[in-house]
């Protein structure tokens, strides 16, 4: 009975973190990532434009 | 940190609760409301509302476009900022906007929030525009003007032959057409800032009896201290400096003057109109300050020339060692700014006496601040067919 108990609660605390850690990600983590890596690549084409001359489209 | 090493002992093993398609299916949706919404803030920062939001874009910028053809004309289109500032295509638009992240820098610490701040930083910041126009060939504006549509008939005879010129090298559009939607800056009163940084401002000391040449038109004084001018003295004049006191030295200006009138201006040398510098009435009045030698008369013009020379103050700055600095710049300039609307002619192709009129004559058509002006208008005659024998 005990046992069984225990075990319900770790399944309710596993669930719960998963369930944290796909909001993190999907919520903050990867949208945070996504603008940088895409101000990154305007950075570096900014950057092409003022040193190299031409720059890709 | 225990957090952290929560969360990847976590994502590092199987989902045992989540099923695949709830993971799946969340992440996809997240994915488009994420690409969605980044693609209307994009499209929310790239409206003309956004830009004159800023008190310094509406009450400068965009007030001046409202005079131009830009804002109203006759085919009912009107260019919006972004349309001419931010470049259409993706990738573009992204380093557009990065770069951008400097105007919010100046929104933030109220750089060019009164119309004073905004008019001394307003050519630092025309010149940075059109760098970019430079750099992609004025894209912003192929995307509307095309070579191609051009109705070459409609257009006056110099109109086609300058447009076709231009058309053939697909060239820039902003090397000709400056100031059309926004008031230009004044290039006029701006002491020569790119000129001063290629030459410098000259050493701190000076040699007594050794050659300078003047990196600006500079102003000369009576005394070594006192605030009387006596007249300016020319941009790449070469002085001999006899003495140095406090902030000011002594130079000996040699040269030859037209007998006429008072004899204000000394010119380089006999018969040659070439400004060394020009004196005020009270300093050619003043007893001893133009000291005269021999007088000769030209025969071209009937006019008696003397041979002068002058001892005054100026201040010890932009006083520079060597000449060739400032005839390279001035070759440059000569080149870059004349060759936009047509094949500049040769140095030698004229006389140092037509020069003058002659780069009079276009200076209106390009952005030169006065010392610049007056310094390639100097290099030229230097170099014209009267000092460097050619054949043509």
């Amino acid at each position: 009975m005990t046992a069984k108990q225990t075990d319900k609660e770790n399944n309710e605390k596993t669930k719960r973190k998963e369930l944290k850690a796909l909001g993190f990600i999907i919520v903050v983590l990867f949208p945070i990532l996504s603008v940088f890596a895409i101000g990154g690549y305007g950075l570096i084409i900014w950057l092409m434009q003022v040193f190299g001359g031409a720059s890709p489209h | 940190m225990k957090w952290l090493i929560n969360l990847w002992q976590t994502l590092n093993k199987p989902a045992k609760y989540l099923t695949l398609g709830s993971i799946s299916l969340t992440a996809f949706v997240m994915g488009i409301i994420f690409w969605g919404g980044f693609n209307t803030a994009l499209q929310a920062t790239n409206t003309e509302e956004f830009c004159i939001s800023c008190h310094s874009m509406e009450s400068k910028p965009y007030q001046e476009l409202q005079k131009t053809v830009h804002w109203s004309n006759h085919s009912g289109v009107r260019a919006t900022c972004p349309d001419c500032h931010v470049p259409h295509s993706w990738g573009r638009k992204i380093a557009r906007k990065m770069e951008a992240s400097s105007d919010v820098w100046g929104w933030f610490f109220q750089t060019v929030n009164t119309s004073e701040k905004f008019e001394s930083k307003r050519l630092e910041m025309a010149t940075r525009e059109w760098g970019r126009f430079d750099r992609d060939d004025s894209l912003a504006c192929k995307n509307c003007h095309n070579y191609d549509s051009m109705k070459w008939e409609d257009m006056s005879k110099l109109a086609q032959k300058q447009m076709k010129r231009a058309a053939e090298k697909d060239q820039s559009c902003v090397d000709c057409h400056k100031g059309i939607a926004h008031t230009l800056p004044d290039m006029g009163t701006a002491r020569a800032p790119e000129l001063i940084a290629e030459v410098g401002t000259g050493p701190s000391k000076f040699n007594d009896g050794q050659t300078y040449f003047t990196a600006l038109t500079k102003p000369l004084f009576f005394s070594a201290k006192g605030d009387v001018e006596a007249g300016t003295l020319n941009v790449a004049t070469k002085v001999n400096v006899l003495e140095s006191k406090g902030s000011r030295v002594k130079v000996a200006i040699k040269g030859w003057r037209k007998k006429i009138g008072a004899g204000r201006v000394i010119y380089f040398d006999f018969g040659i109109n070439m400004l060394t510098a020009q004196l005020s009435k009270e300093a050619v009045k003043t007893e001893g300050v133009i000291k005269g030698f021999e007088e000769k008369e030209d025969d071209m013009t009937g006019l008696k020339w003397q041979r002068v020379e002058t001892e005054l103050w100026t201040d010890a700055e932009y006083l520079i060692t060597e000449q060739q600095p400032l005839w390279d710049y001035a070759r440059d300039t000569f080149r870059t700014s004349c060759s936009v609307c047509h094949t500049q002619p040769d140095e030698a192709h004229f006389d140092a006496n037509t020069w003058p009129g002659m780069f009079q004559g276009m200076i209106a058509f390009v952005n030169m601040d006065q010392d610049t002006q007056a310094l390639v208008q100097k290099y030229l005659q230097q170099h014209s067919s009267t000092f460097v024998k050619k054949e043509h």
